[in-house]
C-alpha cells in the first residue's frame, strides 16, 4: 500500500512532466507548421522565382549567341531539384529555345504565358505551380524562363517536419523522464516518507518518531519541519497531560486515604466516647439511687428533689448515648439487603407504640403489601424513628391520624409517614435532618435530635433520598426512597 | 564601366536584329549582331579622358562582307547614333581608335603586320579568317552547320587588357589559351 501510494505520486509527477512537455512540443510544432504552411506558398513562389532568375541569367549568353545546347546544359541542373517537373527558356520572340523535362510526360507551354510588360507571372495547374519570368540583360529583354514545380516540395517538407517533430518528441520525452526522476527524488520521495511517518505515528500512537528532512527543499522542507514541530508539541502536551493525570490520581488517593482515616477515627472516637460515657453515668445513676434508698429517710424534700433531677438527667443522657451509638452503628455495620415487607413492619411498630399508652386515640392507616429491598434491621430503625416522631408530635392533640404508604408520582415512588400533629415551619425544613437539631423545645416534646439524622444516614446508605413537607400545626409528612 | 553604359544607352534590346526579319537571318546579319553583342560580354579598360567623348567604334578592315547590314545593326540599337558607329578602314593604323576590329578575308596575307601594328592596344579583333584565333586574333567566326559559332583566344584578349565574361566563354565553341602568356 505504501509503495502503491508512493508510486502513484511519482508516477503522477512523471506523467505530468511527460504530458506538459509533449503538449508544449505539439503546440510549438503545430504553430510552427501552421506558420510555415501559411508562408510556404509565398516562399515556394519566391524560391521558384529565384531559380527562374538564376536559370535565366545563366542563359543570357546562350540566347544572345543562339546556343540552345548551352541553355539546355544550364537547365539540366534542375535534375538536382526533384520538385521541378519541367523548365523552358524562350527567346525574346516567345519561341521555345531550350527545354528541360523531369520525365517524358512533362508538358511545356508552347509560348510564355505572360502579359507584355509584366516581369513575372505564376499560376497553379493541377496542384503544380507554374512560373514565367522575363530574362532581362542590360536593360533589354533577352527572353523568358518557365518553371513548373509539383507538390514534391510540400510533401518532402511535411515528411521532414514529421521526422524532426517525432525525433524531438521522443528526445524530449526521454529528457522529461530523466527530469522527473530528479523530481521524484526531490518531491515524491520526501512526500512519501512523510506519509509513511504520519501513518506510523497514527497507527502506533508513537509521537516520538520524526520525519527526516534529507532531500526535501522549499515548502516540502517546511512541511516536514512543521510536521515534526507538531509531533513535538503533541508529545509535550501528552507528557504534561500524563503528569497532571498522575498528580491528580496521586492526590485523590491521598485525600481518600486521609478522609477514610479521619472518618474511621471520628467513628471510633464517637463510639468509644459514647461507650465510655456510659459507665460513669451508670455510677452517677446507681449511687443517686443508692443515696435515695439508703438515706431517703434522713434527706429533706429539697435533697430528694435534687437527687430525682440528677437521675432524670442521667437517664436522659443514657438515651442520648444510646442514640449516638445507634447512629454510629448505622454507619459502621455492614449492609445486608433483602426483600422486606414494610407494611407488616409498620403494623408491629404501631402496635408497640399503642401498647405504651392505651389512652390515646390514634387512627392508624397503613397501606398493605408495601415491599422494599434493603437492610431490614436498618429499615426497622427508620420506621421506629418516623412513627415515633409522628406519635410524639401528635401527643398534644385529642385524636390523631398516622398514615404509612407508598406514593407514586411522576413515574417514581416514595414511601411516606404522615401525621396531623404539630408540624413544623417549612422555612427550617433544611435543618430537620441535622444531628442535634431540634425545631421544638425539649420541654414541649422530649427528644435527642438524633433520630432524623439517623434516618437520613440509613436512607443515604441505601442510595435513596429523604425529605419532609409540613406546616406549623398542620402536620408533617416524611418521604423517603431506597 | 563601358559595358553598363552601353547597356543602358540602348535599351530597346538586341532582339531588333533578329526580329527585323521573321525569316531566317542571313549569315552576315547574325555576324553583325554578334559583333555588337560581343561588346556586352567584354569590358574594355577605361579610356583616357581625351577620348571619352569619342563614340564606340566597330570597324571593318579590308574587304567588307557586311555592306549595309552592319550599319543597319549599329543604327538599329535605337538612339545609339552618337555612341555607336561603324567604320570602314583600309590601313591598320586607323584601327587604333576602334574598340572592335573585324579583319576581312582580304587581309589574311598580312595578318601578322596588322596584329603587330595594333600591339597591346585594347581592341577586340574578330575575323572569319581560318585559324584566326590561333594566329594572334581574339575571336574567330566558325560555321557549324547553319549556325554561326565562334572560337575565343582568351590569352590574346587578356593581353590586350580586355576582360571577357565567363558567360561568353560558356557559349564559345573553343576557348584557347596560349602556352605562354605574352606572345
Amino acid at each position: 500500500m505504501a509503495t502503491g501510494r508512493k508510486g502513484s505520486i511519482a508516477k503522477r509527477l512523471t506523467r505530468m512532466n511527460m504530458l506538459v512537455s509533449a503538449t508544449v512540443l505539439l503546440l510549438a510544432c503545430t504553430g510552427f507548421v501552421a506558420y510555415d504552411l501559411a508562408t510556404f506558398q509565398a516562399t515556394l513562389v519566391r524560391n521558384l522565382s529565384i531559380q527562374a532568375q538564376v536559370a535565366g541569367s545563366n542563359s543570357v549568353s546562350a540566347l544572345t549567341f543562339d546556343d540552345p545546347s548551352a541553355a539546355e546544359r544550364t537547365l539540366s541542373a534542375f535534375h538536382l531539384a526533384p520538385n521541378i517537373v519541367s523548365a523552358c527558356i524562350y527567346g525574346p520572340d516567345g519561341k521555345a529555345f531550350a527545354t528541360y523535362r523531369r520525365d517524358s510526360s512533362a508538358r511545356i507551354p508552347s509560348n510564355p504565358q505572360i502579359v507584355a510588360g509584366e516581369e513575372e507571372n505564376h499560376w497553379r495547374e493541377h496542384d503544380d505551380l507554374m512560373l514565367v519570368h522575363e530574362i532581362v540583360f542590360q536593360g533589354q529583354r533577352a527572353g523568358f524562363v518557365f518553371i513548373q514545380s509539383d507538390e514534391q516540395n510540400l510533401i518532402e517538407r511535411m515528411k521532414h517536419y514529421f521526422t524532426i517533430a517525432l525525433a524531438v518528441l521522443v528526445l524530449s520525452l526521454i529528457v522529461a523522464l530523466l527530469l522527473s526522476h530528479f523530481a521524484r527524488r526531490s518531491i515524491a520521495e520526501p512526500v512519501a516518507q512523510l506519509a509513511r511517518v504520519a501513518r506510523t505515528v497514527s497507527q502506533e500512537k508513537n509521537y516520538a518518531i520524526r520525519a527526516v528532512r534529507e532531500k526535501a527543499e522549499g515548502e516540502l522542507a517546511e512541511l516536514v519541519e512543521t510536521f515534526n514541530e507538531m509531533l513535538e508539541q503533541i508529545e509535550e502536551r501528552d507528557h504534561s497531560l500524563r503528569t497532571a493525570h498522575n498528580e491528580l490520581e496521586r492526590r485523590v488517593e491521598q485525600r481518600t486515604g486521609e478522609l477514610a482515616a479521619a472518618n474511621k477515627e471520628l467513628e471510633s472516637f464517637s463510639y468509644s466516647v459514647s461507650h465510655d460515657l456510659r459507665s460513669p453515668l451508670r455510677s452517677i445513676d446507681g449511687f443517686s439511687q443508692a443515696l435515695l434508698d439508703d438515706y431517703g429517710d434522713t434527706l429533706d424534700t429539697v435533697s430528694h428533689e435534687h437527687l430525682k433531677r440528677i437521675r432524670a438527667a442521667t437517664q436522659k443522657m443514657g438515651l442520648l448515648i444510646d442514640d449516638l451509638l445507634n447512629l454510629s452503628k448505622v454507619t459502621r455495620s455492614p449492609m445486608q439487603r433483602e426483600a422486606v415487607d414494610l407494611s407488616s413492619m409498620a403494623q408491629s411498630v404501631a402496635a408497640e407504640l399503642a401498647k405504651q399508652d392505651g389512652q390515646r386515640q390514634i387512627e392508624w392507616v397503613i397501606e398493605s403489601n408495601v415491599q422494599a429491598h434493603g437492610d431490614s434491621r436498618l429499615l426497622q430503625i427508620v420506621l421506629d424513628n418516623l412513627f415515633g416522631n409522628a406519635w410524639k408530635y401528635t401527643s398534644k392533640h385529642q385524636s390523631a391520624r398516622i398514615e404509612f404508604g407508598l406514593k407514586r408520582q411522576n413515574g417514581s415512588s416514595a414511601y411516606f409517614v404522615k401525621d396531623d400533629g404539630a408540624g413544623f415551619d417549612p422555612e427550617y425544613s433544611a435543618r430537620l435532618f441535622g444531628a442535634f437539631q431540634r425545631l421544638h423545645g425539649a420541654a414541649e416534646f422530649p427528644g435527642t435530635g438524633i433520630g432524623l439524622a439517623t434516618v437520613q444516614r440509613i436512607v443515604l446508605r441505601h442510595g435513596g433520598r429523604v425529605w419532609a413537607e409540613g406546616a406549623v400545626e398542620q402536620g408533617a409528612t416524611f418521604y423517603f426512597t431506597l | 564601366m563601358w559595358l553598363v553604359c552601353i547597356g543602358f544607352a540602348f535599351p530597346s534590346g538586341f532582339s531588333v536584329a533578329v526580329d527585323a526579319q521573321q525569316s531566317k537571318p542571313s549569315e552576315y546579319q547574325v555576324k553583325a549582331a554578334y559583333l555588337y553583342n560581343f561588346s556586352r560580354f567584354i569590358e574594355w579598360p577605361a579610356r583616357p579622358a581625351a577620348e571619352t567623348g569619342e563614340p564606340f567604334a566597330i570597324c571593318v578592315l579590308g574587304k567588307d562582307p557586311f555592306g549595309p547590314i552592319l550599319d543597319a545593326t549599329v543604327s538599329g540599337q535605337g538612339a545609339g547614333a552618337q555612341g555607336l558607329v561603324a567604320r570602314r578602314l583600309t590601313k591598320p593604323e586607323d584601327a587604333l581608335a576602334c574598340q572592335i576590329l573585324f579583319v576581312g578575308d582580304s587581309e589574311e596575307g598580312h595578318l601578322k603586320e596588322i596584329l603587330t601594328a595594333l600591339g597591346k592596344v585594347s581592341i577586340l579583333t574578330v575575323s572569319d579568317i581560318p585559324r584566326f584565333s590561333e594566329r594572334g586574333g581574339m575571336i574567330e567566326f566558325v560555321l557549324k552547320g547553319d549556325r554561326v559559332r565562334f572560337e575565343v583566344n582568351l590569352s590574346n584578349a587578356v593581353n590586350a587588357g580586355l576582360a571577357v565574361s565567363s558567360d561568353l566563354l560558356k557559349v564559345a565553341l573553343t576557348v584557347r589559351k596560349n602556352p605562354q602568356s605574352g606572345a
